[in-house]
């Protein structure tokens, strides 16, 4: 299966990823739109994150190719880390700095010069005035999140890659950040984010692709996919009453628990 | 969104600037690295001082030195490598890798701001070591004291490097740099005073902080170059050569 879309912000065409003899990507091909909210949906191990990686450059696969905006993350990889901003899951930034040092610390890394009112407006439209002078272990589990999706779109680029941005957060700090990701999207900027929650998938996702194995098993509007899955008996044995998205997603991936 | 064609990786010099702004701003939050790094060698230099003039068992010179390199032990130990093993664990270079700077400019902050921590040590040292001693510097004294500093803090932060390469936690390498160091510490110190013999000292003056305390001998005047100067310059030399290679082969930017 593969997703050739048209004016296309982030294209990946038969990418290969492995790790020695493990093969955590198998020819998976995929598009990004402008403008487009993109979701990666995989069971654990399905190579979401490999996938991520080989985006931002930070792996060389082992064939096919990964290009944003035209530009290709293994030959250039700086160029294209220009060209995206980031939310990973397990990241974090320097505790003993404020908030307002690292907005100035990543604008440097991402070549602006910010003035002190220019990065106190964007601490204002994350809701985090009140917090500019905190330091980052201040703040709290959401104000985090927050927080690095707007360090993320602090160069207002053409690609967001978020990997679980609401793991652990409670339902209004989520609803906060699908807003923040609303936003972006209403910026003219496209997103690919990774999410084991099928609520969201279908709350802010244009368009989902389903991976299992490092392969493409099913991809379209979350609506497509259980409009075109809802008779597939494996998707019927997963489904309790009316077939939902996690049923589909269930169904195509099996049941079982993956480390 | 902005145009594309702005979105390029930042001038090297921006970033460095940025990052030293930073490094430097996380470390002058760091109390314990700070006091550990100044005022212990300034207590040490007062405490072995104690008592002054004629009845001073150890010469003034080794005293100063003996503190100067306690103080980049010190910062070594408890600055550079916890700070890289904690931001490691943590996830800060995790994040940093996806941004459009090499990485190599991380690593350069660091050191640069570690060791300007050093230099700065070894004047307030040096300076109060004089006061204490009653001892006058030249200038030739100021800036030999300042470049066996900057060879001695190569020595520390590499070894402090081949910790974090060879290690995964910043508990492992809180663990394993305080035996080392303190193993080093001991060694150095008793062996290079000569208290168990001259064996024992000849073997001393090959270790880091035997070595460099030859060296901080020579450079405040109170003994004149010779074999242990150039053992203690030789042997720094490839303390700092060896762990830096161990360091930057074996390390990783996360834990996974």
């Amino acid at each position: 299966m593969t997703d050739q879309g048209s004016a296309a912000i982030l294209d990946v065409e038969g990418l290969v990823v492995r790790y020695g003899s493990r093969t955590a990507v198998d020819g998976l091909s995929l598009a990004v739109r402008r403008g487009e909210i993109f979701g990666l949906l995989g069971p654990n191990g399905a190579g979401k994150t490999s996938t991520l990686s080989a985006v931002e450059g930070l792996l060389r696969p082992a064939a096919g190719a990964v290009r944003v905006v035209g530009r290709d993350a293994a030959d250039d990889p700086l160029a294209v880390r220009a060209l995206i901003g980031v939310q990973l899951q397990a990241s974090s930034f320097q505790a003993e700095l404020t908030l307002t040092e690292i907005l100035r610390l990543y604008a440097g890394l991402y070549g602006l010069r910010l003035p002190a009112e220019e990065l106190g407006a964007r601490l204002h439209r994350a809701g985090l005035d009140g917090e500019a002078g905190k330091r980052f272990r201040q703040t709290s589990g959401g104000q985090q999140q927050r927080f690095s999706l707007l360090v993320a779109m602090l160069h207002d680029p053409p690609l967001l890659l978020l990997d679980e941005p609401t793991a652990g957060l409670d339902p209004q700090a989520r609803r906060q950040l699908w807003s923040q990701i609303e936003r972006a999207r209403g910026d003219g900027g496209s997103v690919l984010l990774t999410t084991h929650s099928m609520e969201e998938a279908q709350a802010v996702c244009d368009r989902v692709a389903i991976i299992d194995q490092g392969r493409l098993v099913a991809l379209g509007t979350p609506a497509e996919l259980v409009a075109q899955h809802k008779d597939d008996p494996r998707v019927l044995r997963a489904a309790h009453g009316e077939v939902t998205l996690e049923d589909v997603f269930i169904g195509l991936t099996g049941d079982e628990i993956r480390d | 969104m902005t145009d594309t064609a702005l979105l390029r990786p930042p001038p090297t010099g921006l970033a460095l600037r940025t990052l030293l702004r930073a490094d430097a701003t996380v470390l002058l939050r760091n109390r314990q690295a700070l006091l550990l790094s100044i005022v212990l060698p300034v207590a040490i230099l007062f405490i072995t001082g104690a008592g002054g003039g004629r009845r001073q068992v150890l010469d003034p010179g080794y005293l100063i030195g003996l503190s100067i390199t306690y103080g980049l032990m010190a910062a070594c130990r408890f600055g550079y490598p916890m700070a890289v093993a904690r931001d490691r664990e943590s996830g800060v270079f995790q994040r940093m890798r996806v941004t459009p700077v090499p990485m190599w400019t991380v690593s350069v902050s660091r050191i640069v701001v570690q060791l300007v921590l050093s230099l700065v040590m070894s004047l307030v040292v040096l300076g109060l070591g004089g006061l204490r001693h009653h001892l006058t510097f030249g200038i030739g004294a100021w800036l030999l004291v300042l470049a066996v500093s900057l060879l001695g803090a190569a020595v520390f932060l590499a070894i402090g490097q081949a910790i974090v390469g060879l290690t995964s936690t910043s508990g492992q390498v809180n663990a394993l740099s305080r035996v080392l160091f303190a193993l080093l510490l001991v060694v150095g110190l008793i062996g290079s005073s000569g208290l168990l013999g001259s064996t024992f000292k000849t073997v001393a003056g090959w270790t880091p902080v035997g070595g460099l305390s030859n060296l901080y001998s020579a450079a405040t005047g109170s003994v004149g170059w010779g074999s242990d100067q150039v053992i203690g310059l030789v042997a720094s030399l490839v303390y700092a050569i060896a762990f830096g290679y161990v360091g930057v082969r074996w390390f990783r930017w996360t834990v996974r």
